[in-house]
């Protein structure tokens, strides 16, 4: 057991930076800003914490007196146990399989569950941060409304803990075996792409089927509905059973109840555990050996050929633009996260929209349609202003910018001695990250037209306004990525995913684009005429956007020598 | 041409020194071997030399340009080989040729004719459109000095080049180093393998703990060492301090 524990031990360390962490912060003395940060952004955090959880209380004194507020406990439990699974299939792809220090681990004298395990706990610690920003804050408000005593708080922490491991063994298992028993190791580029968009695309269906199951449509079978207590609760948690046994756990504290279904949970979780390791011990490392290998034909090139394949000499911007170009799109966790964020983004608002069945029959398209046609026949300056804003969030979601610096990793010496100024990589690099965004605002124009039925003139104001907040928010997460780049990660995740100044940028933007707010309403405060609205936030985005560019170049041609 | 003078460098805020008060200059023509145990200061050296750090004190200048005031210039005049072949697994061996191309700019006709003489002699002219990432180590490796040779630089700063080589590519490389150098060309690179130093070198340096312990031609390295006996002898005599 000892081995195993040094295992992860060893792993945890290796995978979260500790030693590298600790030896900055306190021998280097080095990122104590970082500390200040983190501090500022939990403070920053906390009045949206307090809107949600106000939210919750709401929730919980509407079901209260129908005797279905557990229904909401139940809710939280499965958006985060969805949460997992969804970036599950992530996590476990790349920690089994793709991490380069499985490598190190394979020729040591490990047993392949134990190598698995140590993956397994990386994995699940992460997953315990993912979902405590879903599941903590229902979790705590619910027991203190609920006045929730000794029982409830002890069985709250047990199912956490338990609560990743039946999807994630679920996942596991699903991965363990398809890499054993269908030859697609060669392919894993592919693997992870055709994964991750199957997931996504399951997620929304179930999405979609939870939607439609909303209960009974007549009166008097509604009445029955939420007369009987927790009907909503086994409704909501059909769709996965250990969602309701978690919430009975917890709600029902030391009570039998709740001692039954937390055993449960335990169990079956324990249950699942141990087929997973079952599966690892036989099938892991057959699905592992042979991974690395890649393979390509053999061929000569004629003269002919290599006299075509040659460049006959680009300008060094578009020679640096062209390898972001191809390195994005050639590496699955980049491609994913960034160009088909951009266009999933759109896509996904859009199937939300026209499959919420709330109100059905209104010519296809439920709430969230009614709601928006009913905003986008109201003031043109807000139907505007939202569309730029729905183009800015389409273009901005993906992580492009701000891990530009950091998803050139270990590579990044090549950038630092080649003979082109750092000002004119970084332009390169701006160019990639804005038409990254750019096809973000013209999906998100797409879906303007063609769903929401925006005027001409409309969107052209929205997307220009879009475009030139594009560039200021693509300035900005290149110059958070530029401060510290993350350049020592072995898995491409780490560049884009786990990457904290992806975070940090989105946070950027988020008060970028509440300032923003605030400067319109003022103005719409003062009695301004729509145009004249417009053209302030035009002409204030234009000159932000401009400073933020030329501040990137002067940055970078600071910053490119520091960087050791 | 290669000048470093009184060039110091120190990690964790000066608590170790890596390079202390270098003084070498390195003539056209001249191969340069860098020699020195692990930790000693080499690679900190080469990496100062490309503009990979930034010293702490001294100037370092190449073909006539301070690397830190002009570092553009004295990057186009050089070309580096890391110790370890990190470069773009995502892009075919001759995308990142191209690449090279590009950014030194080299014009057409230069590029297809080293870019064919150098595929042929490292043996990668049939795999130069696969993927860098199912190349072996020392495939990666070849590439890489294909890439640095594109440019056709005044001086190539290479470290531990001969590591992951097989025997038939280690001796191509080395008559290249000559060859380099016969047209008047700098060429500066570290190494363990003392016969190679020995037998390839115009001078050697010998660095260790950060110093300069010793710089010469062969005889005169032999000189300073009782026994006049290999350059594996003198490098342990004056390294085992």
């Amino acid at each position: 057991m000892s081995k195993v524990a040094t295992v992860i031990r060893a792993g945890l360390r290796a995978n979260f930076g500790l030693a590298v962490l600790k030896h900055r912060l306190f021998k280097e003395k080095k990122d104590r800003w970082l500390v200040a940060l983190f501090g500022l952004a939990a403070i920053g955090v906390l009045p949206t914490l307090y809107g949600v959880v106000l939210l919750i209380k709401a929730g919980y004194l509407m079901l209260q007196p129908m005797g279905q507020e557990r229904a909401l406990l139940s809710l939280g439990l499965l958006a985060g146990q969805l949460l997992i699974l969804l970036f599950g299939l992530y996590y476990v792809i790349s920690a089994f399989y793709f991490s380069r220090d499985l490598e190190t681990l394979i020729p040591l004298p490990l047993r392949p569950y134990e190598v698995m395990l140590s993956k397994f706990a990386i994995i699940t610690i992460n997953e315990y941060l993912t979902v405590a920003a879903i599941v903590l804050p229902v979790v705590i408000t619910f027991g203190i409304m609920a006045k929730g005593g000794l029982g409830f708080w002890v069985n709250a922490v047990l199912v956490y803990a338990a609560l990743p491991v039946i999807p994630l063994a679920v996942v596991s298992v699903l991965v363990v075996a398809m890499m054993r028993f269908i030859n697609v190791s060669r392919k894993k580029d592919i693997l992870i792409l055709v994964g991750s968009i199957v997931l996504i695309v399951a997620s929304l269906a179930l999405q979609v089927g939870l939607g439609r199951s909303r209960g009974p449509q007549d009166p008097a079978a509604v009445t029955a509905f939420f007369t009987s207590p927790d009907s909503l609760l086994n409704t909501v948690g059909s769709r996965f059973p250990p969602s309701i046994w978690a919430t009975k756990a917890i709600a029902g504290g030391f009570s039998a109840e709740g001692l039954a279904n937390l055993a449960l949970l335990l169990g079956v979780s324990l249950v699942f555990f141990a087929g997973m390791i079952v599966l690892a011990e036989r099938l892991f490392y057959r699905g592992l050996v042979g991974l690395a290998e890649t393979t390509g034909k053999r061929r000569r090139l004629t003269r002919d050929e290599m006299s075509r394949r040659v460049s006959s000499g680009r300008r060094a911007v578009a020679a640096v633009f062209g390898r972001e170009w191809k390195i994005m799109n050639r590496t699955p966790i980049f491609l994913l996260n960034g160009i088909l964020v951009v266009i999933f983004f759109p896509a996904l608002f859009v199937l939300m929209a026209t499959m919420d069945p709330g109100r059905g029959g209104s010519g296809g398209g439920g709430d969230t349609m009614f709601l928006l046609k009913v905003m986008t026949s109201a003031n043109p300056l807000v139907v505007i202003l939202a569309a730029a804003l729905f183009m800015t969030i389409c273009g901005s979601l993906s992580g492009t910018s701000s891990s530009t610096f950091s998803r050139e990793g270990a590579q990044f010496w090549i950038s630092r001695v080649i003979p082109v100024a750092p000002r004119e990589q970084a332009a390169a690099k701006f160019l990639h990250s804005y038409l990254v965004a750019m096809l973000g605002v013209v999906t998100a124009s797409v879906v303007g037209a063609l769903v929401l039925h925006l005027k001409p003139a409309q969107l052209a104001a929205a997307a220009g306004l879009a475009l030139a907040a594009g560039v200021l928010l693509t300035a900005v997460g290149m110059i958070i990525d530029l401060a510290r780049p993350l350049l020592d990660w072995t898995n491409p995740q780490k560049a884009i995913k786990q990457n904290l100044n992806v975070l940090l940028a989105l946070l950027a933007d988020v008060g970028i684009m509440t300032a923003f707010f605030f400067g319109v309403r003022a103005l719409v405060r003062a009695k301004l005429a729509a145009n004249v609205v417009l053209g302030v936030v035009f002409v204030s985005l234009a000159a932000l956007a401009a400073l933020s560019y030329r501040i990137l170049l002067r940055f970078a041609d600071k910053r490119y020598p520091e960087i050791e | 041409m290669i000048e470093l003078t009184d060039v110091s460098k120190s990690y964790n805020r000066g608590k170790v020194k890596a390079v202390d008060g270098l003084t070498l200059t390195v003539k056209p023509g001249e191969i340069f071997g860098f020699l020195g145990p692990n930790g000693a200061g080499k690679t900190t050296t080469i990496k100062m030399l490309v503009g990979l750090l930034r010293p702490d004190a001294g100037r370092i200048v190449v073909e006539g340009f301070d690397v830190a005031k002009d570092p553009l210039k004295a990057k186009q005049a050089t070309t580096y080989v890391p110790d370890f072949p990190a470069i773009y697994e995502r892009l075919t061996g001759l995308e990142y040729l191209n690449f090279i191309g590009d950014v030194y700019g080299v014009p057409k006709a230069e590029r297809l004719e080293r870019i064919g003489k150098w595929l042929e002699i490292f043996e990668l002219a049939s795999v130069v459109t696969n993927p860098i990432q199912s190349y072996s180590h020392g495939m990666k490796q070849k590439i890489v000095l294909t890439a640095a040779l594109l440019p056709g630089p005044r001086v190539m700063v290479l470290d531990e080049p001969l590591v992951g080589l097989d025997p038939r590519a280690a001796h191509q490389l080395k008559e290249m180093f000559r060859e380099h150098c016969d047209q008047g060309k700098t060429l500066f690179f570290s190494t363990h393998i003392m016969e190679v130093a020995e037998k390839l070198c115009d001078r050697i340096g010998i660095i260790h703990k950060g110093r300069l312990v010793a710089c010469g031609t062969m005889e005169e390295l032999r000189t300073l060492d009782k026994t006049e006996s290999s350059l594996e002898g003198i490098f342990l005599e004056l390294t085992d301090k």
